[in-house]
């Protein structure tokens, strides 16, 4: 008569591994302080940090930039208007987690800030000048054969969806190396096949095709310096480096004159990733393409913006309110992907069709993919003829359709039905009283979780299980 | 057809920042000491640099307002200068300083000696900083929020003679939504602080020329969206005294033309504006009662 089958339920409540896409931010704030210490003697580096940092921060930043004492923190909150201490206390916590500024005290007795030394003195160094040159910049016979932007956008392009090409298996394996393999497999985007060890994409590899180019590139060299340390590289070199070239211009070429050999081996995996552009391994100069600049736009979460070439930042989705998509691409890697979750109904040499179903948008949930990602995936590739419909001068949130967004997002919901609660089962009371008696103090204690009079049935927590089951026996003594 | 405006409450993506430095040499603080145009130059560019150090996609231009003409000083039409880094400067910054510097030269180079300087001309400085931001958002990627805004640093003192050209400025900033700030390095600005109550801008008046990186720093690098944040100097008694068309003279009471709102300090029979002619004043006749008619 008492409580019986202990049934566990499964504690796993969310299965499906979605994909981590660390910004500058969160990347730097799980390093070390040293780590970091040394990072900002980099002016390049100080300048992009500053640049990550939430709007307030930065403007307590340049104020504080000319002040040589510590500020009482008191001031600085007096700088914010009272309605927005929440952003205030955001803003001072993100500064002192990237150890942009330290408490420091002041002589009074009260605790204030300070910039840290070496962060002010670089920043200033790129504001206003002083200091040396970075590495890159010595001057260049002007190149007999320069290249123009067009060429750049095209090289990197061609480049980048070569390593994505592989990703998706589509049988080309030349111009890809050992290199970059490993690093795609470190970051489990790839994995090897169990039987013949060839390399196959992953549910993340997935999750990963469908990021903004920026976001790809940036998350491909987060692993890329991951494992730069291996290679005898120095991580803090490499980002500042990467930093370097994020801050350069557009079709100008640089020189790599006074470069340590390890910075040219990484230039050299750099321009294997399209980068950077080299006419020859030892041209002595190098052009920066569009994914290098970028790599400072992450955090601009802005959809669709002028991140890539005109040709490339032009998108080619449609999505109408009938849930049909029209694909202007020609790219097969571009129709792989809409495959992912679409329902594909004709194809044309420069078009191709899709629907949006029910069934379709399941199969990617199943396969690990979230509603989020393929509606951020559908706004980022939207036609510019999206972008400029705007339906009477009212501002969507969204440039698709409210309705279809909103159906992904109930497709998506409707998988979640279930949330699964860890907890034992009382039942086979042998009265009702005894089964009110048991209900009644895992009640007054919170953990009960479920209960059914007519089959005289309770559910409680795990936590509470051994509580219940002491008055349960004093209970029965009684 | 409107171009998408940066809506007031979100933040943007992209600002576009004009600044209009005025290089008139009749300035009391350059008449006083030359030199101190060159520190205050300075800080106008070390101000352009930390605004475009704050994003990546912020804009900027800069126009030299002279007292014969305004140029563009920054971007600089055509091909840009073919710049190398010389020190730990952010590249953009040194190309930024280099082509500031240069134009300037030729600008002030180009005025007319035996002229006698007259009165900046910052009215038809501001109208070319608006066509500016007009051909920008026109150029935007379609989809991206820009917020625009221009600010004034001037040492010119107030003179009513541009009231009209300075009122049809304003007015079409406010409809453009762009915001006028005004930094005076002298004397109180009663026309232009109009200009900033009407868009909303910010006014200052800088109580010592030294701090002046400080000041701008301070109170102009914020955009529209980080202002309501910040604590700011407020907006103070704004002087909202109109001008007349006769003798550009600040009223307080005055004649305006009931057709075309023409203001005037004397009354003429005919409004200079729209030629309308008004009836010589004085008592409206009476008119004669008519008579009950009786049946």
């Amino acid at each position: 008569m008492s409580e019986s089958s202990k049934s566990k339920l499964s504690l796993k409540l969310n299965p499906s591994p979605t994909l981590q896409c660390k910004n500058l931010h969160e990347y730097l704030k799980s390093r070390t302080p040293q780590f970091l210490e040394t990072l900002y003697n980099y002016p390049t580096i100080c300048l992009a940090v500053y640049r990550e940092l939430p709007e307030l921060a930065r403007h307590f930043v340049i104020r504080l930039l000319f002040v040589e004492q510590p500020v009482p923190q008191a001031v600085v909150a007096s700088w914010v208007s009272q309605t927005h201490a929440k952003e205030q206390s955001k803003a001072c916590e993100a500064l002192s987690e990237l150890s942009v500024w330290q408490e420091a005290p002041i002589p009074g007795g009260l605790p204030g800030w300070m910039l840290a030394q070496s962060f002010k003195k670089n920043l200033k160094v790129a504001l206003l000048g002083g200091g040396r040159p970075w590495s890159m910049s010595s001057s260049l016979e002007p190149d007999g054969k320069a290249r123009d932007i067009a060429f750049l956008d095209a090289y990197a392009l061609e480049r980048w969806e070569c390593v994505l090409h592989y990703m998706v298996g589509s049988a080309q394996t030349e111009g890809i190396s050992a290199d970059a393999v490993r690093i795609l497999l470190h970051a489990g985007l790839m994995t090897r096949d169990a039987e013949d060890g060839s390399a196959v994409i992953t549910k993340a590899g997935f999750q990963f095709l469908l990021l903004s180019t920026a976001k790809q590139v940036w998350l491909f060299l987060q692993h890329y310096l991951h494992t730069a340390e291996k290679r005898s590289l120095s991580a803090a070199e490499c980002l500042a480096f990467l930093y370097q070239l994020s801050f350069s211009t557009l079709g100008k070429d640089y020189s790599t004159e006074g470069m340590s050999n390890n910075m040219l081996v990484f230039l050299q995996h750099l321009r294997e990733f399209g980068l950077v552009y080299q006419r020859k391994r030892k041209a002595g100069r190098f052009y920066p393409t569009r994914l290098a600049l970028n790599i400072t736009c992450v955090s601009d979460a802005a959809g669709p913006g002028p991140l890539l070439s005109a040709g490339q930042a032009r998108g080619h989705l449609v999505l109408e309110t009938n849930y049909r998509v029209y694909a202007y691409t020609h790219s097969s890697l571009q129709v792989a992907l809409l495959g992912l979750f679409t329902e594909l109904l004709y194809r044309f040499p420069n078009l191709v069709v899709g629907v949006l179903t029910r069934e379709s948008v399941r199969q990617a949930l199943r396969g690990g993919i979230t509603a989020d990602q393929i509606i951020h995936y559908l706004e980022q590739h939207s036609h510019p003829q999206m972008l400029k419909s705007e339906s009477g001068g009212i501002r969507a949130t969204s440039v698709l359709p409210p309705t279809v967004v909103d159906q992904i997002r109930l497709w998506e919901a409707e998988r979640n039905r279930f949330t699964y609660t860890e907890g034992v089962v009382y039942n086979q009371f042998l009265s009702q009283a005894d089964f009110t008696a048991l209900r009644d103090y895992a009640r007054a204690a919170g953990v009960l979780t479920w209960q059914s009079e007519r089959t005289r049935t309770a559910l409680v927590t795990r936590a509470g299980h051994d509580d219940v089951k002491r008055f349960w026996k004093r209970y029965n003594k009684t | 057809m409107t171009d998408k405006l940066a809506d007031d409450d979100g933040p943007s993506d992209s600002s576009l920042l004009v600044i209009i430095v005025d290089t008139n040499p009749n300035q009391r603080y350059i008449t006083e000491d030359p030199k101190v145009l060159t520190g205050c130059l300075d800080a106008v560019i070390a101000f352009a640099n930390s605004h475009l150090m704050q994003k990546s996609r912020n804009l900027l231009a800069v126009i030299g307002c002279h007292f014969h003409k305004s140029e563009y000083l920054y971007p600089s039409p055509g091909k840009p200068l073919d710049v190398r880094q010389i020190d730990g400067q952010y590249e953009l910054f040194t190309l930024v300083e280099k082509t500031i510097k240069m134009r300037l030269v030729n600008l002030i180079k180009s005025q007319p000696l035996e002229e006698k300087p007259g009165e900046s001309l910052l009215a038809g400085a501001l109208a070319m900083a608006l066509c500016f931001i007009a051909r920008m958002r026109r150029e935007a990627t379609p989809g991206l929020r820009m917020s625009s805004r221009i600010l004034i640093v001037t040492g010119s003192t107030d003179t009513a003679a541009q009231y009209i050209n300075y009122m049809n400025v304003f007015f079409t900033a406010q409809k453009q939504q762009v915001l006028i700030d005004v930094c005076s390095l002298d004397k109180h600005l009663s026309l232009l602080q109009q200009g900033c109550d009407i868009t909303g801008g910010l006014y200052l008046k800088v109580p010592s020329l030294e701090g002046l990186l400080q000041y701008l720093l301070w109170v102009f690098l914020p955009e529209a969206s980080e202002r309501k944040e910040l604590v700011l100097p407020g907006r103070g008694r704004v002087d909202y005294r109109a001008a007349c068309f006769c003798h550009r003279e600040l009223l307080t009471i005055g004649y305006v033309c009931s057709v075309c709102l023409s203001v005037f300090c004397k009354f003429s029979p005919i409004c200079t504006t729209c030629h309308t002619v008004f009836k010589i004043g004085g008592p409206l006749p009476i008119k004669p009662k008519k008579k009950k008619m009786k049946v």
